[in-house]
């Protein structure tokens, strides 16, 4: 089991490989399906620094955040899983979600030294692991905004990487 | 209103979206005992883990807290009035503010919900329920079993005919496909195949829900253990990572049938955490 710490170092995701147990600690941003596709668009208006959003070595982790909890949605859904590749470009190395993505996903986050993680959705365990929830854009979308929470030995499997995949 | 039936409602709403049923601990430990698949009995010991958490705190066990699905049975001689259902109903309420429930109920008028243009409710007990199903039974009694359905299986359900060639085996063979096939797409496995065969798409919906309510993991027919052992043997596993357990159990209702060549199927592959469900007599 590796300790990693965000915001992650170049060196620390060349060394994961697929199958790698990993326990994700420090602050990380949460978003999906509706705030994704929005975040990209601040990328490419080059816009990010407004909104006080730092990508660099960043984790977004595909959940909602609502007074239920967090945990994982399925990544593979059509917004998210389109949002890989430009968000790893500017700057995210790390997706966390669930469920298979696909082979151009899985080719154009290596390419940008990324990786995909996936953990199980232990909302009651997640509960206890996290604190400092931070709404940061988009509060009109309600759970559905992008949040940076704080979060301690948040349990995770590299599901990509390299590309190779676990699937 | 019924405040005993509101009261008794509201927390057994909770119950099932913060708490295994017995038989299904069971299952998930037998699971973990036969798995050989490290990556994939981390999984299951991590659910299992997440499971006794949200027990003990009464808190969700999954994020996704769910629609409240009720059914209802209905004893011989048992009376149902309409402030009974308006009690159930401020029960599911109530139940959802407390868990609490993910304030996920849709706003604006028929194309606005379609388009989610207008926003979410913030309130978790603006989310109503599904349709209540009503069965009749002999006992001397009204019980509510209420299910939380997540959205994860909702993507991945299938309700379509199947052309039987009056076969049994030509049906099972369908189910076994669409759950390979929905299966690995899921991520939350390992699940539970819920399993109706009626005689309209909405019948065949009905008995897949009352099969969630009737199956016991620890009851299993001929026809749902080989679902459960050929699904399996796709080794799709835990959260789709490998492994002995893509599937815990199939719990499968067959009703009535049409005098045709067509077979109505309806197959939910719940997540880990579902049937997430609880029972109180009214």
């Amino acid at each position: 089991m590796k300790i990693i710490t965000t915001p992650f170092s170049e060196e620390v995701i060349a060394d994961l490989k697929v199958g790698d147990r990993v326990l994700i600690n420090g602050y990380i941003y949460c978003g999906r399906d509706a705030v994704l596709p929005k975040i990209c668009q601040l990328i490419q208006e080059n816009t990010l620094e407004q909104y006080g959003i730092d990508l660099q070595g960043s984790v977004i982790f595909h959940t909602a955040v609502s007074p239920a909890g967090i945990g994982p949605t399925s990544s593979n859904k059509y917004e998210i899983e389109n949002s890989f590749i430009p968000l790893s470009k500017a700057g995210v190395k790390m997706h966390l979600g669930k469920g298979a993505i696909g082979k151009d996903t899985i080719a154009g986050i290596a390419n940008e030294n990324a990786v995909f993680a996936v953990t199980p959705p232990v909302t009651a365990l997640f509960k206890d692991n996290s604190s400092e929830c931070e709404l940061v854009a988009f509060p009109e979308l309600g759970m559905e905004a992008f949040y940076r929470i704080k979060v301690k030995n948040v349990p995770a499997i590299i599901a990509a990487a390299k590309n190779e995949s676990i699937y | 209103m019924n405040q005993d039936i509101v009261n008794k409602v509201a927390q057994t709403l909770v119950d099932a979206g913060s708490t295994f049923l017995q038989d299904k601990k069971d299952a998930y430990r037998k699971a973990i005992e036969t798995e050989t698949n490290p990556h994939a009995k981390w999984v299951l010991e991590t659910i299992l883990e997440n499971a006794a958490a949200a027990e003990k705190n009464k808190s969700p066990l999954c994020d996704d807290t769910g629609i409240p699905h009720v059914v209802l049975d209905v004893g011989k001689n048992a009376v149902i009035t309409g402030e009974m259902l308006e009690s159930v109903q401020e029960g599911i309420r109530q139940g959802l503010r407390t868990l609490p429930g993910r304030p996920m109920a849709v706003k604006g008028d028929d194309a606005q919900r379609l388009s989610q243009s207008e926003g979410l409710f913030e309130d978790p007990g603006a989310l109503a329920s599904a349709p209540f199903l009503i069965r009749q039974t002999d006992a001397d009694k009204t019980l509510a079993h209420i299910l939380m359905f997540g959205g994860g299986p909702a993507i991945r359900a299938k309700t379509n005919r199947v052309f039987h060639q009056h076969s049994t085996q030509v049906v099972i063979n369908e189910i076994i496909d669409w759950a390979k096939e929905s299966t690995k797409l899921l991520g939350c496995t390992p699940c539970t195949l819920a399993v109706g065969i009626g005689r309209s798409h909405y019948e065949a919906s009905s008995y897949m829900l009352q099969a969630l309510v009737d199956g016991n993991y620890h009851e299993q027919s001929e026809m749902e253990a080989f679902i459960t052992q050929e699904v399996n043997k796709a080794q799709v596993g835990p959260l789709g990572l490998g492994g002995n357990h893509t599937v815990l159990a199939t719990f499968m209702k067959v009703g009535p049938q049409r005098a045709s060549g067509v077979r109505v199927v309806c197959l939910r592959p719940c997540c880990c955490f579902e049937p997430r469900i609880a029972t109180v007599e009214l």
